[in-house]
């Protein structure tokens, strides 16, 4: 009971803090997904809406939460307590939405890109000289799956003969099985998928990844690319060395018999303690910082009409699968790319077969 | 290599990546043996047809400016005079400069450019050159 509350409320906190800083860490030309020229970037429509935002997402996030609290004290379901997490999401996707559509009516009410030169800039060097991938971050996660599974071997014959595999949603074992190598070592198999298909796809990003170069400033725009490349692939493998040291206190507790109401936060802290870290870290790095570079002339080409909703990239004619997101952090896939769904496809089946393995019967 | 186009110049885009690349050659950015991007992610860093980018790395390989070969990509290839480049060249220059003329651009001020564009290139020119 009690680690479902911290849970739920150490998450909705994070959305709600995230949601209230995202404006600040954002491209200034992007302000809630809407593309605008730099000299419209603070137009007084952009700092009323990032005002009035802020509060419906402080105001609206509290109501979700309280109304989550609310529900659980009446009913006693602490199953209904992650749902408010996916409350507060949807309370700040409405904020963010309000605030889209409002600049994007004052852009095309004041014709913003009206004579402007809109451009495209690309640096070749990405592609001739890429940036090094950081392989030696991947070294945490393969020492810790690998430990994992040499203290597995070893503990194993002095292992109970029935083992806890799932806890319920009040922190109270609800499912045993008999001691077997699949059993056992059910945690060892989801380190191994988990950092596989994490560093799968942050080295798809990394190699295949559209960079989104301000034309008006190419160059120091294609610098700062290239290190948050780096930085991005580096927060992905600390995130999956994280993973995978909660799925060995799992296991560890697993293999010693140790049943607690508190074994979901030994999963669970070292994952959000992951997440916390690179949020902040990409956050930190998320804006190009202005080097005096001289402006070309050129303004970024007003590409709204491919973002769904201010979130969603769909363009059939782009052959690229991954972009950067135009609002929070990181990339997004382009969704009208056939390998989009493929690729969504096989994550999700993925998903499914670890927790089968793990949950299954 | 920072390539720009311009959306909304009259200069088709294949004929504005064939230029910046031609610039790049002149400013030693590119010299010889620097690749190209591939064609294909090229064209999906632009976000455009990759026809566009074929069109563009055709015209320079018939310039002699770069080498197309399936293993190695696009090169560039190595400086070299080409008797029939000069009279072909010479018309253009012609015509850009009968251009600046026709626009009342005084003589002095089309050499100043001409000069600062060759210095922008690191080209050296004679001392008693005017």
């Amino acid at each position: 009971m009690t680690v479902a509350i911290i849970l739920s409320s150490v998450l909705s906190v994070l959305v709600l803090v995230l949601g209230l800083v995202l404006p600040a860490i954002n491209s200034p030309t992007v302000p809630f997904g809407v593309r605008v020229p730099a000299q419209h970037a603070n137009d007084p429509t952009v700092v009323r809406q990032t005002r009035v935002y802020r509060w419906r997402v402080l105001i609206s996030g509290l109501a979700a939460a309280g109304l989550g609290v609310l529900i659980y004290a009446l009913t006693g379901e602490t199953l209904l307590l992650p749902l408010t997490v996916l409350l507060v999401v949807g309370a700040w996707y409405g904020c963010f939405f309000l605030a889209h559509h409002e600049i994007q009516a004052a852009k095309a009410a004041g014709g913003w890109y009206e004579g402007l030169r809109q451009g495209i800039a690309v640096d070749t060097a990405l592609r001739t000289d890429p940036p090094r991938f950081p392989w030696l971050w991947l070294a945490p996660a393969l020492i810790v799956t690998v430990a994992t599974a040499v203290i597995g071997v070893l503990r194993y014959p002095s292992m109970p003969a029935v083992l806890v595999v799932h806890y319920g949603a009040r922190g109270a074992p609800n499912r045993l099985a008999a001691k077997s190598v699949g059993t056992a070592f059910s945690l060892v198999f989801v380190q191994i998928g988990v950092t596989a298909l994490l560093v799968g796809i942050a080295a798809a990003i990394f190699f295949r990844s559209r960079a989104d170069i301000d034309p008006a400033r190419p160059v120091g725009s294609a610098r700062w690319h290239r290190r948050y490349m780096s930085l991005g692939a580096k927060a992905l493998l600390g995130l999956v060395a994280l993973i995978d040291v909660g799925m060995l206190g799992s296991s560890l507790l697993m293999w010693t018999g140790t049943v607690t109401s508190w074994a979901p936060l030994v999963v669970v802290l070292p994952i959000l303690a992951g997440v916390v870290v690179a949020v902040v870290f990409l956050a930190r790095n998320n804006r190009v910082r202005d080097e005096g570079e001289q402006d070309t002339g050129l303004t970024h080409r007003d590409d709204d009409k491919y973002w769904r909703g201010g979130l969603f990239y769909l363009n059939r004619e782009d052959h690229a699968l991954w972009v950067p997101r135009r609002f929070g952090l990181g990339w997004t896939l382009n969704f009208a790319n056939p390998r989009a769904a493929m690729l969504l496809a096989g994550v999700l089946a993925l998903i499914g077969l670890l927790i089968t393995l793990r949950f299954g019967r | 290599m920072i390539l720009n186009v311009d959306l909304a110049s009259e200069v088709p885009i294949y004929q504005q990546l064939r230029d910046r690349i031609v610039e790049a050659i002149a400013d030693g950015v590119l010299t010889e043996g620097s690749s190209l991007p591939a064609t294909r992610s090229l064209a999906a860093d632009f976000g455009i047809n990759f026809h566009t980018v074929n069109k563009a790395y055709d015209l320079l390989r018939q310039q002699g400016l770069i080498r197309l070969n399936r293993k190695t990509g696009a090169v560039v290839t190595p400086t070299a005079a080409d008797p029939s480049f000069h009279p072909e060249w010479t018309a253009r220059a012609r015509t850009l400069l009968a251009e600046a003329v026709a626009k009342g651009i005084p003589a002095d001020e089309i050499l100043t450019t001409c000069r600062s564009v060759l210095d922008s290139f690191g080209t050296t020119l004679p001392e008693d050159t005017p």
